[in-house]
């Protein structure tokens, strides 16, 4: 291990067998009647993580986050927060804060007194409440609204009241419920880096729920996908971007274009795969564990596309297609193309010129490639 | 904007039209009995039919006169059998509202947290009384609680008393009888108002550590209030002026305002003072509630 971490990022706490997790899940399951929410999941999460799970609704994300703040039972398994066991530990003793997606801010009290709840529950002198809540306050950037009830601040500044509560104790764990689903593009987008900045300041363990990937992918040092109630797959943001294990994960997390092919040739250092859906033979720059014969996916990212009018010089991965829509999103492109195997694709390419002499257009014939390393291939 | 042409401008709108219905009710059927039963008040009582003089008269001359008679209300400050009725009244009232709220608020939290078919279930039952006549149920109490009734007898075959409790026509009788009566009255608005009440408030409280107690007084109480207030006020202002529990129920003593009113009129067929302790009622009990009112809109416009 390194001394000490610039920021959590930096450390990579999981690669190291010899770390104690400070959340350890093991073969926990919660099941309504026949419905499996979660489906025996094994996870260990680390002190100073910041650590998102990530799926669709119904994937189970939110029920194994409410089973680590103890409002649901798990049917099967255990989990121990700080080496204990929390089977039998209420949610008031445990030492987690969550951060409630609907904020659940009390709306008989003031900001300065739902700040100071879990404060004044531990006995805590009221001089000592307030000056903690000033504190606080002043960290939300809310200090002078600590007198208002809670219908009477804006969207943003209920969750920052939410954060501070949630903060007030201290907590060695902090649990946060899509903590950005209710807040405007540009809002979201600065309280992401400000709970980046907090958790690196504070040194607490995140566990963040989320349906939004982009979100994910900029706050977390690691993300669980979800889907069905078990864990597809558990990674850095990188690695669940660049390396997914699985179909649904390289669909799951941004756009991909999926083609279905046949191994034809599988050697130490390439592998080939015939796709009649692509219209080629794809050529992949490094082994694979398949069989020859095997029918696996090749996914390929719109952003690592290049489309141009003359056949670039390389001998693999190019083929012909015919541009049905150009989408100009200011910082890049969005072009639909038909490949002549009938396969529509998407690809994105940057806006590097402001003005562009010789644009490819709609109905364009192009050459459409790749590296042989820009794909991924996946089981089927 | 094309509502503001031609003939359709004189015309109510939709709102002006939604907004009359209940407040034309309100004026034939409360606000102009009331000033009837107001002007009988300032009349002065007579042998006749009706036994009472009109306040305004022509006479030969053709000058029309008023004669306003305000020596009713002093008449019920001088006897004090009308002051002791109304303390009385408001006494049992205030009683009876608060065992109304003790019993009622554990039965409407248990019914606002239990599942939604159960809640079904539970709510049917608490309504299912209004579904036989309200003097039906009350004669019934006569049933139970009478010196040899369904109760008395039943505490004596166990052995548990050797002599009959009397509890008709005394005032426990007339708490049982309001009490069983006006429940209903108190658990819908405080079922209400608890069933609303959003679970996460309490899922957060628990998670910055309120055990079950302290979370239920913390939250779930300050948060009911709305619907405390609406249920003692429903079940506070008919009590104040019920005749029928009482009369049925109660016995010499019970001394109600209700009673009272109703001797005035129909025994000592005396409509004008009658009428002044319907008015004497009104206001005592308005006034209080204009002043909830009040403080609530205070509180609204400073959240």
């Amino acid at each position: 291990m390194t001394d000490k971490a610039i920021s959590p990022f930096d450390s990579q706490p999981w690669k190291d067998p010899s770390n104690e997790p400070f959340i350890r899940i093991r073969g926990i399951s919660r099941h309504y009647g026949a419905v499996k929410a979660v489906d025996s999941v094994d996870l260990d999460i680390y002190k100073g993580e910041l650590f998102c799970l990530l799926g669709g609704s119904g994937s189970g994300k939110t029920t194994l986050l409410r089973m680590l703040c103890g409002f649901e039972t798990p049917t099967s398994g255990v989990i121990e927060i700080d080496g204990q066991d929390m089977s039998d530990v209420p949610p008031y003793k445990r030492p987690v804060n969550m951060m409630f997606q609907s904020y659940a801010l009390f709306p008989h009290m003031t900001v300065a007194k739902n700040i100071g709840y879990g404060l004044a529950r531990e006995g805590m002198p009221k001089a000592q409440i307030n000056d903690r809540v000033d504190e606080l306050l002043t960290m939300v950037q809310l200090s002078n609204l600590g007198s208002r009830k809670p219908n009477q601040l804006s969207g943003g500044q209920r969750q920052r009241v939410a954060l501070a509560r949630a903060l007030a104790k201290k907590p060695k764990l902090l649990l946060l419920d899509e903590p950005l689903g209710a807040l405007d593009k540009k809002l979201r987008e600065e309280t992401q880096f400000e709970l980046m900045k907090l958790q690196d300041e504070l040194g607490v363990t995140f566990v963040v729920v989320t349906h939004d990937q982009e979100e994910a992918m900029t706050l977390a040092s690691r993300v669980a996908v979800m889907d069905g109630g078990k864990l597809v797959q558990v990674a850095t943001p990188r690695d669940v971007y660049e390396y997914p294990n699985s179909r649904f994960v390289a669909d799951f997390i941004g756009g991909v274009n999926l083609f279905e092919g046949r191994v034809t040739a599988d050697e130490e250092n390439h592998m080939k795969l015939d796709s009649p859906e692509a219209g080629l033979e794809i050529h992949v720059g490094h082994g694979v564990s398949c069989s020859s014969g095997q029918r696996m996916w090749y996914g390929l990212r719109p952003e690592k596309i290049r489309l141009a009018k003359e056949r670039p010089d390389q001998p693999h991965n190019v083929v012909e297609g015919t541009v049905e829509e150009v989408a100009y999103m200011g910082s890049l492109s969005v072009y639909r193309v038909n490949l002549d195997s009938g396969k529509q694709i998407k690809v994105t390419m940057p806006n590097l010129d402001r003005a562009n002499d010789n644009p490819i257009l709609w109905d364009q014939r192009v050459f459409v490639s790749w590296g042989s390393s820009a794909g991924v291939v996946l089981p089927l | 904007m094309s509502g503001s042409t031609g003939i359709s401008r004189f015309l109510p709108s939709g709102k002006t039209l939604v907004i009359a219905i209940p407040v034309i009710w309100l004026l034939v059927f409360f606000l102009i009995p009331f000033a009837v039963v107001f002007k009988l008040s300032l009349s002065e009582a007579a042998i006749a039919r009706p036994p009472y003089l009109p306040i305004m008269e022509w006479d030969e001359e053709g000058i029309l006169t008023f004669a306003l008679n305000i020596s009713n209300y002093f008449y019920l400050l001088e006897d004090d059998l009308y002051l002791s009725a109304y303390l009385q009244s408001m006494r049992i009232a205030f009683i009876s509202t608060a065992l109304c709220l003790l019993i009622a608020y554990p039965m409407s939290l248990a019914i606002a947290r239990a599942t939604p078919a159960k809640r079904n279930l539970l709510l049917m039952l608490v309504i299912l009384p209004f579904w036989t006549s309200f003097l039906l149920r009350v004669y019934a109490w006569i049933g139970i609680l009478k010196t040899n009734g369904l109760l008395n007898n039943s505490l004596m075959w166990l052995g548990l008393i050797d002599q009959p409790l009397a509890i008709m026509q005394t005032d426990i009788a007339v708490y049982i009888g309001v009490v069983y009566t006006y429940l209903p009255f108190m658990i819908l608005p405080l079922y209400t108002s608890l069933v609303k009440q959003d679970g996460a408030l309490l899922e957060a409280a628990a998670d910055l550590g309120a055990r079950p107690v302290a979370a239920f007084f913390s939250v779930t109480f300050p948060l009911s209030f709305p619907g405390m207030a609406a249920g003692c006020l429903l079940v506070f202002i008919p009590v104040v002026g019920e005749f029928v529990i009482p009369a049925l129920l109660g016995g010499p003593d019970t001394l109600m305002i209700g009673k009272v009113l109703w001797s005035e009129f129909f025994s000592n067929r005396d409509w004008p003072v009658a009428s002044a302790v319907a008015t004497v009622m009104l206001v005592v009990l308005v006034v209080p509630i204009m002043l909830l009112r009040l403080a609530q809109q205070a509180d609204e416009v400073q959240a």
